[in-house]
């Protein structure tokens, strides 16, 4: 197994709007779905997932509400809103066409140029 | 907003606060729980799982704290956070603090106790249901006419007439004052009470709390023989006996029964709710049927009359109705024409009378003292605040919004504010219970004077402003201010304090004008309390004891019987071995007004009727002249030799003479009554002029009768001075003893020394000197904690442009006297801008002043040297400060 990578600045944000957006998940199912889509190649800070989480909210890309969870605990439940699917999809084009302009500035070769 | 819902929503917000951290600790408590279920699934011992999931997890704390700013911190949350940090901040300079709260706590604390007085006294309607619609009726003299005083009484038969008439009253009465010596149960005791007509309970809207109010069948001669007696009567006499209805008590030596009590705390009318010349008591404890005939006849009687207006009626209405009665009147008989003019007064402007001015003298006085405050809390802000100049540009490079800046200074501000309330509070209950007690008994309403919250609200929040306006201006200026620039150049000469240093000695010249007024006015005040304690009263007050003697009508109703009674008194109480002599008069000196009449003066005839002169006219005995101390003036004094069939004689005062006999003198002339059913008197004597109210008072023409030569109105109300070989008080007990041997039924009233009732005549007076002056003490306290903090503050500026000057070789006492010259420069401009303001404000004044003109230069001079010499020696101290600055420490300071 690969050392895990650190997790790019500003990053987290769009992982966590993307982990919720296939489903409602509590903070510790963030954490899980994010570590396994990828495939634990992300090291996540789990201090840094709550603050993460209430800045969305009180930013109201996504919502909360309490509910129970598999082990019958009672458990607090995020889930993408209207707004936060929008700003998902803005910031995932955003990020393709940046990763694609740093990908192609990455593999230009010296003859390229 | 309602004060219930804004309260109901800080609740909520720190409610909702409590509840958001509930459910993060609960959401990362199920995080850690949820991460440890994981890894005991992996095998790993409960215990050590939990404690992995923690350390995993890392600072649960820092991790909290970032969720909170996340979230976006609440209003509540922020403003808690400036508090604790301002009240560090406070703490840390205990004496601005310190001085800050208190000055503050004076201004809100003095004036909340003068506004109370105010909304109580003013403001506040009566405690009487729907007392707008109470109002007086009165009779006013007819003009040119002078009578000594505006209001003329009501006749039986005027009143009758008017309310035959279409008059604006629901229900109107008539009331007059009477004495009652109660009897037949235990010592005989003297009581002050009414004579009301049946509908003077429902004017008022007042019904007795046990019992009922008179009848109509009772208001009629013969049947009036129910009383309605006070709350105290019944509680100090009869032991607050529920079973006291129908009870017989023996009044004046009639029987009456007790039909009713009235609630605790009524007394309608007191002395001080009417007008002075009415002369009634101070409170009545009794009321019965006034019982006028349904016929009456013409003739003198001393009524006065409460109405409570038709609802709707207006007092503009009320009047033109009475106007239209006061026309029926004089069309009816021509003899009215002049005296059927009447004036309808609210009860509530009645009552306040004749202390709305002086309150108006205190209302000002305060108001100067919270100016002088806030000008004094203002000045301190802002000199703190250019202190602070490093601090908050400091703070405002290190990313701290202006809002944010602002709001803490606000915060700071508020808490100086509020902890000034709380003080304020406790100075304000000490001022009113000081008024209380020691406040003169003629300020009616006294009793109602609590603490106001709206006012004390009011005064919290003039300070409030003060403190947010300059606690403000320079944070603004602060947060304007080009931040690396006034770091660079440090706090003591950056640019922005050429502005300041102006807006500050501006506003201690005007404290220093301020507290000139205030102690001006002061000072003025207190001439006059001096002017007249050394006034001349046309008597001596030493070792001088008087009483009332009223005398029960049935048992002495014929005149013949009432002399002898007064010859055996004075044999008696002369008798006594501590007595140097005694006498019997109608009044006593400064004991209350005497009474006035129309007068003929056969060698000065009147034109008319209508334009015969009045003077008092006052009965006396032998003798008193010398128990009071009164020398002749010209003439003889009364004698044992003058009796009822000798002749007719009478003694005048100077300014009697003086109106009428100015140059040939009063010594042989004759004068008498208007009436000329009694004789003509022969003028044997002058005395001076003897003040019956105040020592103040113009002096009515005044004529002295003897009280065994068939006087005019009756004797039954005299008066007994005595003046005594010893302190007067001990013979008190004999005195009683020796009236008691002649009559045991008579009471003795209203016993005081003479001295005690100069006293009190003068309580008013020196109530305002003492309020006053304690405002003034105020004023020029604060003035001089302004100078101080200004001077010291400039002091410290200019440090070292002082080392410079040193260095260079000023001399020391130079520099002492260039600061106290500063201090001085400020003061003379106050003093000069105060004295223009006091010549205007003196002015109102004028008529509590006595023997002292309001521009009297001598109080001015003396108070502006007071004020410079305060101001110098305020700013001694920081003058001694500059002169000891060690210029090498003053250059290497920056």
């Amino acid at each position: 197994m690969t050392k895990p990578i650190d997790l790019l600045q500003g990053t987290l944000d769009m992982l966590i709007l993307k982990a919720v957006s296939l489903g409602p998940l509590h903070g510790y199912g963030v954490l899980l779905r994010i570590q396994q889509i990828s495939r634990d190649r992300l090291e996540i800070q789990q201090g840094s997932l709550y603050p993460a989480l209430y800045r969305l909210e009180h930013q109201g890309w996504i919502a909360s509400e309490w509910g129970e969870s598999e082990n019958k605990r009672k458990a607090k439940y995020y889930r993408l809103t209207a707004a936060g699917k929008r700003r998902f999809q803005t910031e995932t084009d955003k990020w393709n066409r940046m990763a694609d302009v740093i990908a192609g500035i990455l593999s230009t070769t010296p003859e390229e140029v | 907003m309602t004060r219930w819902s804004r309260l109901g929503s800080w609740l909520r917000t720190i409610l909702q606060r409590s509840r958001m951290e509930n459910e993060m600790d609960a959401e990362l408590r199920f995080h850690v729980e949820a991460r440890a279920d994981d890894l005991v699934r992996s095998g790993v011992t409960r215990q050590d799982a939990l404690r992995r999931a923690r350390l995993e997890f890392g600072g649960i704390e820092r991790a909290k704290e970032e969720c909170r700013d996340a979230r976006g911190t609440s209003f509540i949350e922020t403003l808690l956070q400036d508090i604790r940090f301002a009240s560090r901040i406070l703490r840390k300079s205990p004496g601005f603090t310190a001085v800050a709260v208190l000055t503050l706590a004076v201004g809100i604390g003095a004036s909340a106790a003068v506004f109370s007085l105010v909304n109580a006294i003013l403001l506040r309607p009566l405690p009487y249901p729907d007392s707008g619609r109470i109002v007086l009726p009165e009779l006013i003299s007819p003009p040119g006419v002078n009578l000594g005083s505006e209001y003329i009484p009501w006749g039986q038969l005027q009143f009758r007439m008017l309310t035959r008439d279409a008059h604006p009253f629901q229900t109107v009465s008539a009331f007059q004052n009477d004495s009652f010596n109660m009897t037949g149960a235990g010592e005989p005791t003297f009581l002050d009470g009414f004579r009301a007509s049946q509908e003077f309970f429902s004017s008022l809207g007042v019904s007795p709390a046990l019992g009922r109010a008179f009848t109509a069948e009772e208001d009629q001669p013969g049947q009036e023989y129910e009383v309605i007696i006070s709350d105290r009567l019944w509680r100090e006499r009869f032991g607050a006996d529920r079973n006291i209805l129908g009870r017989a008590v023996e009044l004046n030596g009639y029987a009456y029964s007790v039909v009713g009590v009235m609630p605790a705390g009524f007394a309608f009318p007191r002395a001080e709710e009417m007008p002075s010349s009415f002369n009634f008591p101070e409170e009545p404890q009794l009321w019965v049927p006034l019982a006028i005939a349904a016929e009456p006849k013409p003739g003198p009687s001393e009524l006065a009359l409460i109405g409570r207006l038709t609802p709707g009626v207006t007092i503009q209405q009320a009047q033109a109705a009475m106007d239209l009665i006061t026309k029926h009147a004089e069309e009816q008989d021509h003899r009215w024409t002049g005296w059927f003019n009447t004036r309808v007064v609210p009860l509530q402007r009645q009552v306040v009378g004749d202390t709305r001015r002086p309150l108006q003298l205190m209302l000002g006085a305060v108001c100067i003292v919270l100016l002088i405050a806030c000008s004094n809390v203002a000045n301190l802000l802002l000199t703190r605040a250019l202190a602070r100049r490093r601090e908050f540009t400091l703070r405002a490079a290190l990313g701290a919004g202006r809002a944010r800046l602002i709001r803490q200074l606000l915060t700071e501000s508020l808490l100086i504010a509020v902890g000034a309330g709380a003080v304020g509070i406790l100075i304000a209950h000490a001022g009113i219970y000081f008024v209380k007690t020691l406040g003169p008994s003629n300020i009616p309403r006294l009793r109602e004077v609590t603490l106001d919250l709206p006012v004390l609200a009011f005064a919290l929040g003039v300070s409030l402003a003060t403190g947010m306006l300059f606690g403000l201006a320079p944070a603004i200026g602060a947060a304007r201010e080009n931040l690396v620039d006034s770091l660079k150049e440090g706090s003591q000469k950056s640019g922005g304090s050429r502005i300041s240093p102006r807006l500050r000695n501006a506003l201690l010249v005007s404290q220093v004008a301020l507290a000139l007024v205030l102690v001006v006015s002061a000072g003025l005040l207190t001439r006059t309390l001096f002017q007249l304690l050394g006034a001349d009263g046309g008597f001596n007050a030493e070792r001088v004891l008087t009483f009332q003697l009223p005398l029960p009508t049935l048992k002495y109703a014929d005149q013949d019987h009432i002399v002898t009674l007064f010859q055996n008194v004075l044999e008696r109480l002369r008798a006594m071995p501590g007595v140097q002599s005694a006498g019997i008069g109608e009044t006593v000196p400064l004991g209350g007004e005497g009474e006035s009449t129309v007068i003929r003066t056969p060698d000065h005839p009147a034109a008319s009727q209508k334009e015969m002169p009045f003077a008092n006219f006052t009965i006396i005995s032998p003798g008193y002249f010398s128990a009071i101390g009164t020398p002749l003036l010209r003439g003889r004094d009364f004698q044992e030799t003058d009796t009822k069939d000798s002749m007719p004689v009478a003694i005048v005062n100077v300014a009697m003479e003086r109106k009428f006999w100015a140059r040939e003198g009063a010594l042989g002339k004759q004068v008498g009554p208007g009436s000329t059913r009694y004789p003509l008197l022969t003028i044997v004597g002058v005395v001076p002029d003897v003040k019956h109210a105040s020592l103040r008072e113009e002096t009515a023409p005044e004529m002295y009768v003897l009280y065994n030569q068939k006087p005019w109105p009756s004797m039954l109300n005299m008066r007994v001075a005595l003046r005594t070989k010893a302190a007067p008080a001990g013979v008190t007990e004999s005195v009683r003893e020796a009236v008691h041997a002649i009559d045991p039924d008579l009471p003795l009233a209203k016993v005081a020394t003479l001295a005690t009732l100069v006293d009190d005549s003068m309580s008013q007076p020196r109530f305002s000197v003492l309020l006053l002056g304690s405002f003034g003490v105020l004023a020029l306290l604060l003035a001089a904690i302004g100078m101080y903090g200004v001077i010291s503050y400039s002091v410290l500026q200019r440090t070292q442009e002082i080392g410079i000057r040193m260095a260079l070789g000023a001399q020391r006492h130079k520099v002492f006297r260039m600061v106290l010259g500063q201090g001085a420069r400020l003061a003379a401009m106050g003093i000069a801008i105060g004295l223009v303001a006091a010549l205007g404000v003196t002015r109102l004044m004028a008529r509590f002043l006595f023997g002292v003109r309001p521009t009297d230069p001598l109080t001015f001079a003396g108070v502006s040297l007071l004020l410079l010499g305060i101001a110098l020696l305020a700013c001694y101290l920081p003058a001694r400060r500059a002169m000891r600055v060690d210029p090498m420490v003053a250059l290497k300071y920056e």
